[in-house]
């Protein structure tokens, strides 16, 4: 080394100078930092991103090994769902875990868009399917927009919540109306705000829903959902034909049907079988004396639907 | 002394190279990105981005491995030994000897980091390859063969070269074991250090805080050299934040040098 | 020219783990070194011998007293350039051959390519490794660490070298070559600095030598001119002798010792000259078989002058604390 810091004689560098050396380098380091983080931050990937238990004082053990947890968490999120949801009845299906799981994930990654997404499909899943917890369906997909406020598929998820499962349709008009206030949302959101706020449960703007989804979905899962809904639907139309022939049944002969045998003078070949492939079944008690078959894949119907059947007549 | 600090370097890389451990961090790592192809396929969508986190994590632990324990035995190993002997009545001074060790294990780290970045984009190209369509899915908000994960790799090699810095102070003067304590306690505590910084909100004392606060601007801040998130995410990161977060790095690394010099200019080799 | 001087060099190194005390393992050492010289450090173990070295390599640094290498201070560039060490049963690097280790290290002496590989393979074949150079060196025994060590002291040519211990580890044959090489370097005009607790070694090789025990030098000079290592006698053995041929030298034998077969060791004091004694034997029709002097070891006299430090533990002392 040439220069002031080498004392030639000893091949020593002197320590004052690398003392001082040292702690101007330290120094320089500091300011950039502080400089760094002053001006140039990143923007924040939310600040309780390595606290467990959402943000409890738990301690931080991620270590920038966030992501990685995220995904096991994740992984473990998809394993408690349908571990539970294939268990045989009368095993423990409260999906206890599943929001707890959920939440550690979106935690630990604030941006893992899938978590949020399909994880609000699972929690509104009514039992015993899922939980049917759609408050925390709602919570979840209100916390993935406070990570990423640009996200018009939360609010829009959000939105079909309220729609399908809680039949809130003025929520979910507010929550598509939001959605499609975020830049780079759809154009369909907009029209979607305003039917489901005008005709709100109408089986018509239902199937537009879901066929939209159908058609813009990038994964499986969602599609083959989104395929049983319409399915569901076309049962309800069924149905709906079903129950005119059933109270013109019950006109003629004063009492409702025992079989569908029964019916064939009213116009019914055979037995009526939903997409599945599974009988209707007669049931007086049922709105309009049909029902669906509690053996059937298409089966339960979701109660926004449900409450839908015989006002088909009223979509304009 | 470029020579000199050359010839030190190329010489703890070449001991890396014939050391068995080393490969066998290696080749784990790589079958461990590899491996990731499989854990991909366990989820819901989002296959890339489990492959990419599992891949920038893998590159981070094994480099972490890496320097700490080659780091720690950098300088020991040669006193404990006794060949640093034969080296420093060479031309060689004490302060060329300290930068050649440090050179020699960066260049070590900057191959694996090179290995593993390769390994992660080699099974990125090998998914798109497979299933073109994976791209195009909307759940996925980076592109798969995104070059910005090179970010995140680069920022993740200067954040290895801070803790080797850390390693090879500690080295001048204390045992293996202890280093690699001390070292991967500064590790952890460097993720931590925004709380430091802010430690006085949360404690009482002001004694407590104002210690909290000198702990650190004293401690390496690690916590901004990991993008990952953001790199898996496909979130842009200026390129100024990089060049600053480097050059913090580069100067926390030239004071560390500089008093791991001071220490080992005054050692008796008994 | 002095090669090498040293003036009131102390070392004291602190021992014990809570009450850390000064332990002088160096004491006071003045030398002088001419150039051309070979000059043997002997001492018992812990005499102080390889503290001094390390002193002069600077690989420890003395706590007062002054050091000049060839008119340098330790640590000087031009004496890393011209000066050589081999420390006490070196080791190198597993990872490397022998080949490669002295390539590295000729490399640190700005030696490149052509000539770099020639003074490898020049080195290696004077301390006689053969196809060993291409072994890795975990696999190498001591005797050849030692070899490889000497060589690598050896590769710029020095004008001074310092051997700490060079035959330890070694076979007769190694001994026989590291003593060959030694005198080859004093033939090139090298000083060479070595350490020993063998008088035997100094004694073949030394122009001079320092005697340390317990971190002082107790004597330096020439071997033959210390009054330790006079003559003290002559050992006799003669053959075909009789009690009578015996009696006829008289009170000239200290001590007679019958062999048997006719065969008597006979010892004779120094002042005598045991020529007359021969041709008086002789003349009786004795045969000479063998006649040696008779001087202390080095082992007697560490073994005297650790004796005569009363008090003191046999290596090193305690500063008394102030």
């Amino acid at each position: 080394m040439a220069g002031g810091g080498t004392d030639d004689r000893l091949a020593r560098v002197r320590a004052p100078i690398l003392l001082g050396a040292a702690l101007a380098c330290w120094a320089g380091a500091v300011s950039l930092g502080a400089f760094r983080d002053a001006r140039h931050a990143l923007p924040p990937v939310a600040d309780d991103v390595l606290y467990l238990a959402g943000g409890a004082a738990a301690p931080r053990l991620a270590l920038g090994f966030d992501a990685i947890l995220a995904d096991v968490y994740w992984i473990r999120s998809i394993q408690h769902f349908g571990s539970t949801r294939r268990a045989k009845a009368g095993a423990d299906k409260s999906y206890g875990l599943l929001y707890p799981l959920l939440d550690l994930t979106t935690t630990l990654d604030p941006h893992f868009s899938i978590a949020y997404r399909f994880g609000s499909i699972f929690l509104s899943e009514p039992y015993p399917n899922g939980p049917g917890r759609t408050d925390q369906a709602i919570a979840l997909l209100e916390r993935g927009l406070a990570a990423d406020p640009k996200k018009w598929q939360y609010a829009h998820d959000a939105g079909f919540v309220h729609y399908w499962w809680r039949g809130d349709y003025r929520a979910a008009a507010e929550w598509f109306e939001r959605a499609s206030r975020i830049d780079g949302a759809p154009w369909w959101l907009t029209s979607m705000a305003a039917t489901t706020l005008a005709q709100g449960g109408d089986r018509r703007s239902s199937r537009h829903l879901w066929q939209q989804l159908y058609e813009s979905a990038d994964n499986d899962w969602v599609k083959s959902n989104a395929r049983l809904r319409l399915a569901q639907l076309d049962a309800l139309d069924q149905m709906d034909a079903l129950a005119a022939l059933v109270r013109r049944h019950t006109e003629a002969r004063g009492r409702p049907p025992y079989s569908w045998r029964e019916l064939a003078p009213f116009g019914l070949r055979g037995v009526p079988l939903d997409s599945s492939g599974t009988p209707f079944e007669l049931d007086a008690t049922a709105p309009g004396g049909v029902r669906l078959s509690p053996g059937s894949s298409l089966s339960p119907l979701p109660p926004a639907l449900a409450g839908q059947q015989g006002r088909a007549g009223q979509a304009p | 002394m470029a020579r000199v600090v050359g010839l030190v370097a190329y010489h703890v890389f070449k001991e890396s190279v014939r050391d068995k451990v080393l490969y066998n961090l290696v080749l784990f790592a790589v079958l461990l990105i590899g491996g990731s192809y499989l854990v991909g396929q366990l989820t819901a969508g989002q296959d890339i981005k489990i492959i990419k986190d599992l891949g920038l994590a893998a590159s981070s632990l094994f480099g972490l491995f890496i320097a700490v324990f080659i780091g720690v035995g950098l300088v020991w190993k040669e006193v404990d030994r006794r060949s640093v002997y034969n080296l420093l009545v060479k031309p060689v001074r004490r302060h060329e000897f300290i930068l050649g060790k440090f050179l020699g294990l960066a260049l070590t780290l900057l191959v694996n980091i090179a290995v593993m970045a390769a390994a992660l984009y080699a099974v990125l190209a090998l998914m798109s390859w497979l299933r073109p369509e994976i791209g195009r899915a909307g759940g996925v908000e980076a592109p798969v063969l995104d070059p910005r994960l090179l970010k995140a790799f680069g920022l993740l090699y200067a954040q290895l070269l801070v803790v080797t810095s850390v390693a090879l102070f500690f080295s001048t003067f204390a045992g293996p074991l202890m280093s690699a304590a001390f070292t991967f306690g500064l590790y952890v505590v460097g993720h931590f250090n925004e709380d430091l910084a802010h430690f006085e909100d949360v404690v009482q004392s002001p004694a407590a805080g104002w210690l909290g606060k000198a702990l650190y601007y004293l401690l390496p801040n690690l916590a901004p050299f990991d993008v990952k998130l953001a790199a898996v995410h496909g979130r842009e990161v200026p390129n100024l934040y990089c060049a600053l977060t480097a050059g913090y790095g580069l100067l926390y690394i030239a004071a560390m040098l500089a008093l791991a010099v001071v220490i080992f200019q005054r050692r008796d080799f008994k | 020219m002095l090669a090498l001087e040293t003036d009131r060099l102390t070392k004291d190194y602190a021992v014990g783990f809570w009450r850390r005390r000064p332990y002088r393992a160096l004491d006071g050492l003045s030398l002088q070194v001419e150039a051309g010289e070979v000059f043997g450090l002997l001492g018992p173990n812990g005499a102080g011998k390889t503290t001094t070295l390390k002193l002069l390599m600077e690989l420890i640094y003395p706590t007062s007293g002054r050091i000049a290498i060839l008119g340098h201070p330790p640590g000087h560039p031009e004496v890393r350039r011209r000066a050589g060490f081999l420390p006490e049963a070196p080791y190198f690097y597993d990872y490397l051959t022998a080949e490669e280790l002295l390539s590295y290290f000729a490399g640190l002496f700005g030696l490149r390519d052509g000539a770099r590989r020639a003074r490898v393979a020049a080195l290696l074949d004077l301390v006689g490794i053969g196809g060993e150079r291409r072994l890795a060196l975990r696999k190498c025994s001591k005797g050849m660490l030692q070899r490889v060590g000497l060589a690598q002291a050896l590769l710029n040519e020095p004008d001074l070298v310092f051997l700490d211990e060079p035959m330890s580890g070694l076979d007769p044959l190694g001994r026989r070559d590291v003593r060959a090489i030694v005198l080859g370097l004093r033939d090139r005009g090298c000083t060479v600095v070595f350490s020993s607790h063998i008088l035997s070694d100094a004694e073949a090789l030394c122009s001079r030598v320092g005697i340390l025990v317990g971190g002082r030098l107790v004597a330096a000079g020439r071997l033959s001119d210390m009054l330790a290592f006079e003559v003290e006698g002559w050992e006799l053995v003669m053959a075909g002798l009789d009690e009578a041929a015996l009696g006829a030298l008289g009170s000239r034998v200290r001590r007679a010792t019958p062999l048997g077969g006719g065969r008597y060791a006979i010892e004779l004091p120094p002042v005598d000259d045991p020529d007359c004694a021969v041709a008086g034997l002789r003349a009786r029709g004795g045969r000479l078989v063998s006649l040696n002097p008779m001087r202390a070891t080095l082992e007697d006299y560490f073994v005297r002058q650790v004796e005569a430090r009363a008090g003191g533990p046999a290596a090193g002392r305690t500063v008394p604390e102030r």
